[in-house]
């Protein structure tokens, strides 16, 4: 039973600690991240686009680089906002952007899709509390 | 005689060249926009109004932080382009934005205005080649 309680206790603080060690950096008050263009329900012919990924009373900085109050942009394509308390996958789509850019130049195919901002620190996790922008549809033709 | 004339011409443009801008390297076709306002906009006089900065193929970082390809914005309020080989000054008429902004609201009193962005390094000095905007006049009503 003793055993039991010690285990329970140690594996509460093996928790508790992952979860300090995954602290994410603090976002500060008023940090909005929004999709700049295209606007919601846009229409756009042939596919290529410029999507001007927007940031307001934050900064942008590079990934691996700890800036405090800056983060960099993720675009995520035809999906929900993943875990918030970890990195942000890599792959089609999500896209980062660790070089600081604030402009995006993607390609979809015809059809609807969503888009949507989510800020991530230094080492791709988002921020506490997240700054992400309002998922948008889009209609490629 | 020609040979060395010829030289001595080369040697002569290489330096002009080199002391024209900073030492940071820009990426090929990087070029600033201001998103907002748009060139011959009316914007409201004494009252704050948003201007976005657009870059493309490259990204930005804020002050102090060296990474390639990245700079932070400055925003030259009625003045036109400073030395391109010194640090860019910081008065009301050159707004530095090193925490990596990329967006702000300026007031102007009315009368007409011109907006400029330039991308300075780490350092605040622009890149080789400098990066700047197309200088765009605004009306203050």
């Amino acid at each position: 039973m003793r055993t039991t309680i010690m285990l329970a206790v140690v594996g509460a603080l093996v928790l508790a600690s992952a979860q300090v060690c995954a602290d994410p950096s603090p976002s500060p008050p008023g940090a909005q991240e929004y999709i700049i263009w295209p606007p919601d329900g846009a229409v756009i012919t042939g596919g290529k686009l410029w999507v001007r990924m927007g940031l307001r009373n934050m900064g942008v900085c590079p990934k691996g680089v700890d800036v405090p109050n800056t983060g960099h942009h993720h675009l995520l394509i035809d999906t929900d906002l993943p875990p918030m308390d970890r990195e942000i996958p890599s792959d089609r789509q999500h896209l980062h952007f660790g070089a600081g850019e604030t402009d995006a130049r993607i390609e979809l195919p015809p059809g609807k899709h969503t888009l949507q901002l989510l800020l991530g620190d230094h080492n791709h996790v988002p921020h506490n509390p997240p700054v992400y922008s309002k998922k948008i549809t889009i209609t490629v033709k | 005689m020609s040979k060395v004339i010829a030289v001595t011409a080369f040697a002569a443009f290489a330096c002009i060249s080199a002391a024209l801008a900073g030492p940071t390297p820009a990426p090929n076709g990087a070029y600033a926009y201001i998103g907002y306002p748009n060139n011959g906009q009316v914007v409201p006089a004494n009252k704050p109004f948003r201007v976005w900065f657009g870059l493309r193929y490259m990204g930005v970082a804020p002050k102090g932080v060296k990474y390639p390809n990245t700079g932070h914005h400055h925003l030259l309020i009625d003045t036109d382009l400073p030395p391109l080989d010194q640090e860019i000054p910081s008065d009301r008429q050159h707004l530095h934005y090193g925490a990596g902004q990329t967006e702000t609201t300026i007031e102007l009193p009315p009368g007409k205005h011109t907006l400029q962005l330039l991308m300075g390094d780490e350092n605040h000095v622009p890149h080789n080649p400098p990066v700047y905007s197309k200088k765009i006049t605004v009306i203050a009503k």
